[in-house]
């Protein structure tokens, strides 16, 4: 078509053919990862491989698994996407993943997808997530925030409150009408700006606090269980340390392996649930003391792992000794030795 | 104005005034320096985030440099490379050269050289051009509904491709038109004028003159695909850990990943190591783009030529 | 953009009439080749279009409409307020606008009338090469510098706001209007400079008062361009202005809020796209449709205006 004027076209065709042959030659030299046909993404049952979707706090830790099995074991293929809990099970109810990370348990309209679909699953705890309440070191006026004070703070009746102080005539209130259920009240606030920065409602974060702090309250004052509309909501856990850390009284929320990494810049502060003020630490978590903790799961589909022998050696490996120091190398909190026996049984006997 | 100059003439008047050797005052050195202070700061702030960039990304081009291109993702930062990152970006820029390249210029020429200016010729360029302006979050979500979920085709690359594809044919379509449409038509009366027909003239007179804006336009919107992160997102690339490596034509029925994908997801992470990942794939994504673009630029105005 | 000549209807070829042999059915061959490759871009198109159409209404018949005026954009809890998603969609634009056209403007001007033609060849492409630089990078220059160094400095807002998100779109959409303004300062013929000069004038009143009115529908269709491209933004304004999950109505610059992109983005990627309300997901093709309407409409408007003020030379 073209006359020799443009001829620039002929060095990139040139090019392009170049790049193509490079990256075969790149590709199709010897290494791990020989590719093994493992189809289009539409699970994997019946070859060497295994398809992980779901949460993506999970993520990590299936990675590693992952990761270090096909390390040790020629010809395995994996894939692990963290697209989020409730993806990953859409997927895994329609039989296109062998595990589903989850950061919550399957809820009964998930039950009720994989069933009519004939997809037998088994639930596997794996880790424990705590989940940090933040706030800027340079906040000496507060240290301890119980369940009633983070309704108040950040509930549904306290839209539009710009104060900490703001919020204590409500305080006052829930703690006379539910008493000491959800832990004492540490009124009064101090009188400074409430910056919250946190996880918005697209997060599985967002769903856990809210559940595990406001659901009760909410249904003894008759509110809907979300948190106010009006705080800084957002996707990036790095940006909520950020923003936490930037403006002296802030107050958020956050996964606790991101409190870890950066204890440094923010300041932790410790949740009353009802039992007394408790800090996040590992052994808190652990033991379950600390009440914003939540499990972290993997759900396996047992009909695969019947079919597919690098499947259950896969899942022996994750909840092997070697294979569950995974968790803690991501920064979430190991099970207790009776918490992983219990899992380990309800592998062995699915 | 020395004295000792002849009397100007009208062209040496205009000469100077051209040259700026004229009599000047605060308002036009105010001007000049408000209009190259607005030069500077768009390009200079572009600069400050390249360097940002790069000092963030010292860390892994200093200690691993080839190993970060060559290595595949890993959980541990410290091997996480973007080598399937490199070869799904590059294999989705082949699928969409190959689909929207041909179809895009032969639409255009069609649409262009061959049809009547109706009203429905005209309606459709109205159309496509509004395709043109559509943000590529509304493509990503017609290939997740078309092809990962009609099409079945599930979340391999070669949905994103096809994706993709349809993202950027509008544009090669508009930016091919353009260009022949700059075409003066005294050139293709020349050629009708020996005796050629309609698609000898477009191939020997017309295509020529149009083939640096083309080119270039073809190799702009190719550029933009690479760049694009969210339609992909939303269409199944991998933002976590795989294991495949395959040269294009295997990597286009598997799992993939692109460079953007791969900066999105590294950027989530709380440790500094991953974020270094991220600045360090910003480099090479940066680094292939301009590069791209500079040479289709630089080739264009060398055969840009006026008739 | 080129200055392009008359759009006549296409010349009739004198071999048009009459063509002899294999050259016809060559000819006949490849017009059937262009035809086919131009339908399937038609049915793509249309296919596109009705596809968003179809979803988008399935939509709007299934929702009930009170939800799509609320107190604000929370798609997972049945909340679809369209005000605050095309309020958060303007209040960014146009922030975006007030840094791109002095800047893209001012920048093409510059190059156009005042530098020398050797600073001119290195510098114009230096800005076309720049306007490829993706979102994704920006916004995380967003998030890392412009946010906390010069909103949050200067206003003390919080790290998420339109503010910076705005600017960040600026900086991206500023080459593109500098380059496309500058293609049509460049364009306007010597001879009006010349006429300029002839007469006495300085270059500042050269490049005011005759050049850049010449240019102006160039200019305006690089502006128009420029707000295309803004309100299209993604990337950028979900990192940068906070609210994914939802928002509230919300103007002020200084707080957070929710762009018709950041919208279909937030429901696409968040952590849990799936799950909440029953429409949650068909919402998104709702917004899409929105932005393609509003895509449409600047489209149609910068027609009208380009061809009225278009003058010939």
């Amino acid at each position: 078509m073209l006359t020799k004027r443009a001829s620039g076209r002929p060095l990139l065709s040139l090019a392009m053919v170049g790049s193509l042959v490079l990256a075969g030659c790149v590709t199709s030299s010897p290494g791990e990862d020989d590719p093994d046909e493992s189809g289009n993404g539409n699970g994997g049952a019946g070859s060497g491989s295994v398809i992980i979707s779901g949460s993506s706090t999970v993520e990590p830790i299936s990675s590693i698994v992952a990761e270090d099995f096909a390390a040790a074991n020629e010809g395995f293929d994996y894939e692990v996407d963290g697209p989020g809990t409730g993806d990953g099970f859409a997927q895994f109810c329609d039989g296109e993943t062998d595990i589903s990370d989850a950061s919550r348990p399957i809820s009964d309209e998930e039950v009720t997808a994989c069933d009519e679909n004939g997809i037998p699953w088994v639930e596997l705890k794996v880790a424990v997530d705590g989940i940090s309440v933040l706030t800027s070191p340079a906040n000496d006026a507060v240290s301890c925030l119980s369940f009633l004070d983070l309704y108040a703070l950040v509930g549904p009746e306290s839209q539009g409150l710009d104060e900490w102080s703001a919020a204590s005539d409500l305080a006052e209130e829930l703690a006379g009408e539910l008493g000491r259920d959800f832990g004492a009240v540490n009124t009064p606030y101090p009188d400074a700006t409430l910056e919250v920065t946190a996880p918005g409602e697209e997060s599985g974060t967002y769903d856990s606090f809210i559940e595990l702090v406001f659901e009760d309250i909410a249904e003894g004052r008759g509110t809907d269980p979300v948190a106010r509309p009006d705080y800084t909501a957002t996707a990036d856990d790095n940006g909520i340390i950020e923003g936490i850390s930037g403006t002296d009284t802030s107050l958020g929320w956050v996964g606790f392996s991101f409190y870890q990494e950066n204890a440094d810049v923010v300041k932790a502060l410790e949740v009353d649930g009802g039992d007394g003020c408790v800090a996040p630490t590992t052994q808190t978590i652990a033991s379950n003391e600390y009440p914003l903790a939540r499990d972290l799961f993997i759900y396996v589909n047992t009909d695969n792992a019947a079919e597919n022998e690098s499947l259950a050696a896969f899942v022996d490996y994750y909840l092997s000794d070697e294979g569950i120091a995974a968790v803690e190398e991501s920064s979430y909190v190991a099970l207790t030795p009776e918490a992983l026996e219990e899992t380990r049984s309800a592998w062995e006997g699915r | 104005m020395s004295a000792a100059r002849p009397a100007l003439t009208g062209t040496d008047f205009v000469e100077q005034r051209l040259r700026g050797t004229g009599t000047t005052d605060w308002r036009s050195w105010l001007l000049e320096g408000a209009l190259l202070l607005s030069l500077l700061i768009a390009l200079g702030i572009l600069i400050v985030l390249v360097g940002d960039t790069l000092i963030k990304a010292l860390p892994i081009f200093s200690e691993r440099p080839i190993e970060f291109l060559t290595s595949i993702v890993s959980a541990r930062p410290e091997r996480a490379g973007i080598l399937q990152a490199i070869i799904g970006s590059l294999t989705i820029t082949i699928i969409v050269a190959v689909l929207a390249i041909p179809i895009g210029i032969g639409a255009a020429i069609y649409l262009e050289e061959y049809a009547r200016d109706t009203r429905m010729s005209r309606f459709i360029r109205t159309n496509i051009r509004n395709l043109a302006g559509v943000p590529a979050i509304v493509y990503g979500l017609l290939g997740l509904a078309v092809f990962a979920t009609v099409l079945r085709l599930g979340n391999i690359l070669l949905a994103g491709g096809l994706t993709l594809a349809v993202l950027v044919l509008p544009v090669v379509v508009i930016t091919t038109s353009e260009a022949l449409s700059a075409v003066p038509n005294a050139i293709r009366e020349a050629a009708y004028g020996v005796g050629a027909t309609r698609w000898e003239t477009i191939r020997s007179h017309v295509l020529p003159y149009a083939a640096p804006g083309i080119f270039t336009g073809t190799i702009l919107s190719l550029a933009r695909a690479f760049g694009e992160t969210a339609p992909l997102l939303l269409v199944g690339s991998i933002a976590g850990t795989f294991n495949f490596v395959g040269p294009p034509w295997e990597q286009a029925f598997e799992g993939y990943t692109t460079l953007p994908t791969m900066v999105y997801h590294w950027s989530g992470y709380p440790q500094d190591e991953f974020r270094a990942l991220s600045a360090a794939t910003i480099v090479v994504l940066l680094g292939v783009i301009l590069l791209v673009n500079a040479s289709a630029i630089l080739l264009r105005n060398r055969y840009d030529r006026k008739w | 953009m080129t200055a392009s000549t008359d759009r006549l209807s296409r010349p009739l070829a004198p071999s048009d009439l009459r063509i002899a042999g294999s050259r016809r059915h060559r000819e006949n061959f490849i017009r059937v080749a262009f035809l086919l490759a131009a339908s399937l871009s038609v049915v793509i198109s249309v296919a596109i279009v009705l596809t968003l159409v179809g979803n988008a209404a399935g939509f709007v018949l299934q929702v009930d409409l009170a939800a799509l005026w609320t107190d604000g954009w929370f798609p997972r809890r049945a909340m679809y307020d369209i005000k605050t998603i095309v309020a958060g969609t303007m209040v960014i634009s146009a922030i975006a606008m007030v840094v791109a056209a002095p800047l893209g403007i001012g920048a093409a001007l510059y190059l156009s009338e005042y530098a020398s033609t050797r600073s001119r060849k290195l510098l114009k492409p230096i800005i076309e090469i720049l306007a490829a630089i993706p979102s994704v990078v920006l916004g995380f220059f967003a998030l890392a510098w412009i946010s906390p160094n010069l909103v949050q400095a200067i206003f003390g807002a919080p790290l998420f706001n339109m503010l910076a998100a705005g600017i960040a779109v600026g900086i991206l959409i500023t080459p593109l209007v500098a380059s496309i303004a500058e293609d049509a300062m460049h364009a306007v013929p010597a001879y009006l400079r010349e006429a300029a000069y002839g007469l006495g004038a300085r270059r500042r009143t050269t490049s005011l008062r005759v050049v850049a009115p010449a240019a102006v529908s160039g200019i305006v269709a690089a502006l128009l361009l420029g707000v295309s491209r803004a309100i299209g933004e993604t990337m950028i304004v979900a990192l940068v202005a906070g609210a994914t999950g939802g928002s509230l109505f919300n103007i002020n610059p200084l707080d957070q809020g929710q762009t018709m992109t950041a919208a279909m983005t937030a429901l696409a990627i968040g952590s849990d796209r799936v799950r909440g309300a029953e429409l949650t997901f068909e919402s998104l093709y709702f917004v899409g449709f929105l932005l393609f309407v509003f895509t449409l409409g600047l489209n149609l408007l910068s027609d009208a205006f380009v061809r009225r003020v278009r003058r010939r030379y």
